[in-house]
Order: C-alpha cells, then structure tokens, then sequence
C-alpha cells in the first residue's frame, strides 16, 4: 500500500531522516517508535506531504506522491493525526469534522451539500463518542476529547492510510486504554492501515503486529513487537551503550 | 434543464446543468431583521432630500457621504472576505480602488466606452492585477505579505507622476461620463446614491452567501490554520487565489464608481493612505472579519467624517481619528458585535438530533 524509497529530509546540518525505506501492506497496524528526535514525526510530515524530502520517493497504492501537496494525498486517502492537537479553537467539534468531509474525495463525488457533509460529521463524532459535544467550541474540551475528536476529524476524510502521531500523550492510562481500544475497533470497522507513532510503549507492543524501530533518522529495526523488544540495537537505542543495575 | 430546485426541509438545493449541486439554507425565522435593515438602508435616503434648509450639511452633501460610505463599504466587504479567505492582511485595498478608477476613466475617455462596459473593464482589470499578485498570498505570511501590499499604491503613486501624459498626475483625467445626467441635480446625486447601494447590497448578499456555503467554512479553515486545511482536502492554493483574485475585482469596483460620479478622476487623491485607513478600520471597528460590520463601519466611518466637517472645519480628519480610537477603545468586537451578541450564530446551523426517551 505504501512505499517510502530511500527518503532523506534534512534541516540545515541535521538529517532528521536519512535514507529510510519502508514497505507497509494493506490492513497492517505498523508501530513507529523511538527516542525523541528520531525522526518519527518527521517521517509522518513527509509522508503526509506536511515536509517535501530532499531526496527518496513515496508511492502509495502504486502512485508516485512524493511531490504532491498534503489536500491531493488526502484525496487519495492518508490521513493523519497530530502529536499537539490542531483543531480549530473557534469553531464547534462538528465543525471541526465537517470541514474534513468537506475536503474529502467523496465530497465532490457524491456532491454532497453542506448540510449532507454536517450530517455525516454527526455520524463520525458518535463513533468516537463526541456526539453530544458536537456544539461545543473546540477551545473548552478537554485533551482527551481533543484527541478523539482529531481521530474523528481524520476518519472524515474517508482514509485508508491514518498515521496516528502520539495519541495517548498527555493521557492517564485509563483515558490512554480507551484511545488504543477505540483505534483497534476503527481499524476493524473501517479496515484501515494504521501507522501509530507512540511513546507509550506497554500499549503499542500489544496493540500491533509490526514495530519499526527509528533512531537519529535511520529505521534500527523492523519486525514483531516480541523480536524487537530483544534486539539489542533498540536496546541500546533507548537505553545508552551502559547500563547500570 | 439548467436549473433544477429542489425543495428540502429548511433549504433549498439548486442543480445547475445537472453538474452543480448549491445549497441555500432558507431561514425565514431569521430574515425579520436583515429585511428591517434593508428596508431602512433603502428608504431613509429618499428622505434626504425633503430636509430643511439651514442645517450645517446641505442634502446634496449628504448624498456625496451616503454614496462615498457605499464605496468604501463595498471596498471593506470585498477586504473583509479577502481576509478571511486569503487569511492575509491586505494593506493595499486602494491601489485596486485605483486600478480601477483608472482603468474606467482611460477607457471612457480615450474609448467612449459607456459606463456599463467600464464596469465590466475595471472589474475584469482590477481582478487580472490581483491574479497577478496572487501567488503572493501563497508565497509570503504575515507581517511580509502586509509589506508588500502596502508598497503597491506607493508604486502606482510614482508611475502616476511619471506617466503624466496617461495618468494626468494631481490634475487626474477630466471628462469621464457621468453615471447619469437627468438634468436634475438632486435626481442624478438621489440616482448614484441607488446605483451604489445596488452594487452594495448585492456584495453583501453574494459575500453572506458564500460565507454561510461550504467555502466560508473552508475560508474559516484556511483563516485559523493553513497547515491544517491542506491536511484536511482543502485546496488551500487554488482558494486564496480564487478569493484574492476576485475581491481585488470588487475592490476594482469602488475606482469605476468614483470616476463615473464625479466625472474625473485623479489617482493621486485616492492613492493616500486615509483611504485605506477608512477601509481598514471600517473592517475592524463594524466589526472584526464580519461582512456585515464592514458595512456598518463604513457608514460609521464617512458619515462622522462628513458630519463633523461644519463643526470642526479643517481639523475634521483628525477629530474623526479621535472619535474612530475611542469607538475602537470601547468597543472591542465593533458596532456588528453589539447587535451580535444578542444573536450568537456560526458558520454551520446549528443541527438539533432528537433522541427518544
């Protein structure tokens, strides 16, 4: 479904991704880990067309996309989520979802009005539960709700890629179970492919199947959570060349 | 067919050639008050000329306020929607004005061309310059994107002095047709006013329209969050300029009414920035983005200018800057936030879902 070739993005001196290939297969639920400024965020901004790569290629579903603008891969179905929630604060929770059907793919085709593409809002805040917050301006709900709504904002666009960049952040692990459980049911409901980019590492292990491993802008490892969780170059990754018991 | 109506609970969607699909929201709860307005904004200037003599502002003066508070209202609607829509800070809504002015009074003098025809050439000239400028809504941000705009008038200000033969200078171009010659005076300053007030209503009404669609939702979108609208399907390049375009047009507008009613037309006076003064600050003291405060605020704006000229004389500009940084001072959201208040409304309808007990 997606495949990055050889991707490099450099700021001034620094190569925050560096000759990174990945291959992910359609319905798969891929994690994406690392230590801070390993590139993680970055390979979802260039993935999304948020960042355009110095060098490398993307294709998903067999179209090249690396120099395509972020609205046309969303057309094409990649939609993500951000690490610090941009929702806009002025507007309502159904306002929030009804710009993405808007901008979605099925809009045009099925030229939708706007009153079609508000009711259809309504449909995916009551997947994630937001329903009855659907009036409320975005600048009163709380994080956890900001994240369920950016979930919502995302499946509007009618994706079959969602990169979802560090949703528990912030979260108590209760709020945190309920986020990974809801992803789990939208992947099913949906049949999406995910790509989770997360810090919270006792739930990604259990929720995907592949882990990909990023470090200083390299991907370290590539495999079932059990095999990464035993491979010493992630190990070393996380932990520093020394460990002290 | 070419235009299809269907009639839905609370709208209305319109097919056009089977292709198009538009949707107007049909409110009549709602249309008590515009319809008040409108109804006052139409009727009240009939009244001008019954007044009595002997007052410090003749009616023919006061047509000249009404008519040039149209102008500037149609330039601070068209800016309003530039802003939202662009999410840029235009500071060089006269040199459009301009542009247009012009282009009406070089084409009606050197041409013949009708005032009819110089509408259509102003706009469409007026709107080809800001196509031309367009890519700089995508190119520059913030306080760079308002620089630049403001050296546009300063640039047409020199060539304006430096083609002398074309543009005339201070002098201007003299000899432009009027937009109507009746024999009466009053009847012709009564006409224009109307002309003018069409032109407006009509701006206001295509601008409330499109803000309350599917594109005022993404121009809210593009307004707070570019990043997030491109993230989001929403064809953020092609939007601002579309939108920049098209209001650089309206704008265009203003200059071709300007050069029709006073039968000359000299750049340099329009170039000077009390003009975009008075197109900026009826934006944000009617109130800040709103189409229908732009409006307000221009009226506000000419008319205390206009009224207190036989008070304070010479010194008019600068009481009415006092009398704009006071409003400004206590009145945070502007004159369309006081009546706002009382009749909170967003983008969307809002959408009651039933639930049984």
């Amino acid at each position: 479904m997606l495949q990055v070739s050889n991707l490099v993005k450099r700021f001034g001196g620094i190569v925050a991704v560096n000759d990174v290939s990945v291959k992910i297969d359609k319905g798969e639920v891929v994690g994406l880990i690392g230590p801070n400024g390993s590139g993680k965020t970055t390979l979802i901004n260039l993935v999304s067309g948020f960042y355009k790569p110095d060098s490398g290629r993307i294709v998903f579903e067999g179209i090249d996309i690396t120099k395509k603008d972020p609205d046309e891969r969303v057309k094409l179905g990649i939609a993500r989520t951000f690490q610090v929630p941009r929702l806009i604060s002025n507007m309502t929770a159904l306002q929030n979802v009804t710009y993405a059907v808007v901008g979605s793919r099925r809009f045009k085709e099925r030229k939708m009005t706007l009153s079609e593409a508000a009711m259809e809002a309504l449909y995916y805040l009551d997947i994630v539960g937001l329903l009855r917050k659907r009036d409320l301006l975005c600048r009163d709900l709380p994080l956890y709700e900001l994240r369920l709504l950016e979930l919502a904002r995302a499946l509007a666009t009618n994706p079959k890629l969602i990169m979802v960049d560090e949703v528990m952040a912030g979260l108590n692990p209760v709020e945190a179970d309920n986020v990974a459980k809801l992803v789990q049911r939208l992947r099913e409901e949906f049949k999406l492919t995910i790509v989770w980019v997360e810090h919270v590492l006792r739930i990604i292990m259990r929720s995907v199947e592949r882990v990909l491993v990023m470090n200083e802008g390299k991907i370290i490892a590539d495999g079932t959570p059990r095999e990464v969780s035993k491979d010493l170059t992630v190990i070393k990754a996380y932990m520093g060349e020394e460990v002290v018991v | 067919m070419v235009i299809k109506v269907e009639p839905r609970r609370g709208r209305l969607i319109i097919h056009l050639l089977g292709k198009w699909r538009f949707e107007w929201t049909v409110e009549p709860r709602y249309w008590r008050n515009p319809l008040i307005a409108a109804a006052l904004w139409i009727c009240l200037p009939l009244l001008v000329p019954l007044m009595p003599r002997g007052l410090p502002i003749g009616p023919t003066a006061l047509l000249t306020s009404l008519f040039m508070a149209n102008v500037v209202a149609i330039s601070a609607m068209a800016h309003a929607l530039q802003t939202i829509g662009t999410g840029r800070l235009n500071f060089g809504p006269h040199f459009f004005v301009v542009v247009g002015g012009y282009t009406a009074a070089l084409l009606n003098k050197n041409y013949g061309l009708s005032p009819a025809l110089t509408f259509l050439a102003a706009f469409a000239v007026a709107a080809l310059v800001g196509l031309a400028l367009s890519p700089l809504t995508i190119i520059s941000r913030g306080i760079y994107f308002t620089l630049i705009t403001m050296i546009l008038p300063l640039i047409l200000y020199e060539l304006v002095f430096w083609r002398v033969d074309i543009f005339g200078a201070e002098t201007g171009i003299p000899g432009i047709s009027r937009l109507v010659s009746t024999g009466d005076v009053m009847s012709d300053y009564l006409i224009c006013f109307y002309v003018s007030l069409a032109i407006s209503l009509a701006i206001l009404f295509v601008v409330d329209k499109v803000l309350r669609s599917r594109l005022g939702l993404m121009f809210g979108v593009i307004n707070e969050d570019e990043d997030v609208a491109a993230s989001f399907g929403i064809e953020v390049k092609k939007i601002k300029v579309a939108v920049f375009t098209l209001t650089c047009g309206v704008m265009g507008i203003s200059g071709w009414l300007i050069a029709h009613y006073y039968g000359s037309f000299a750049g340099t006076m329009w170039l000077e920035p009390w003009l975009l003064i008075f197109i900026l600050l009826s934006s944000v003291l009617g109130g800040k983005a709103t189409i229908y405060g732009a409006a307000l605020g221009s009226y506000f704006v000419v008319l205390t200018r206009d009224l207190l000229r036989p008070f304070v004389g010479e010194v008019a500009l600068l009481a009415l800057y006092v009398v704009l940084l006071a409003a400004l001072y206590l009145l945070p959201e502007g004159l369309w936030g006081i009546y706002r208040k009382t009749r909170y409304r967003e983008y969307v309808p809002t959408i009651r879902v039933r639930r049984r007990a």
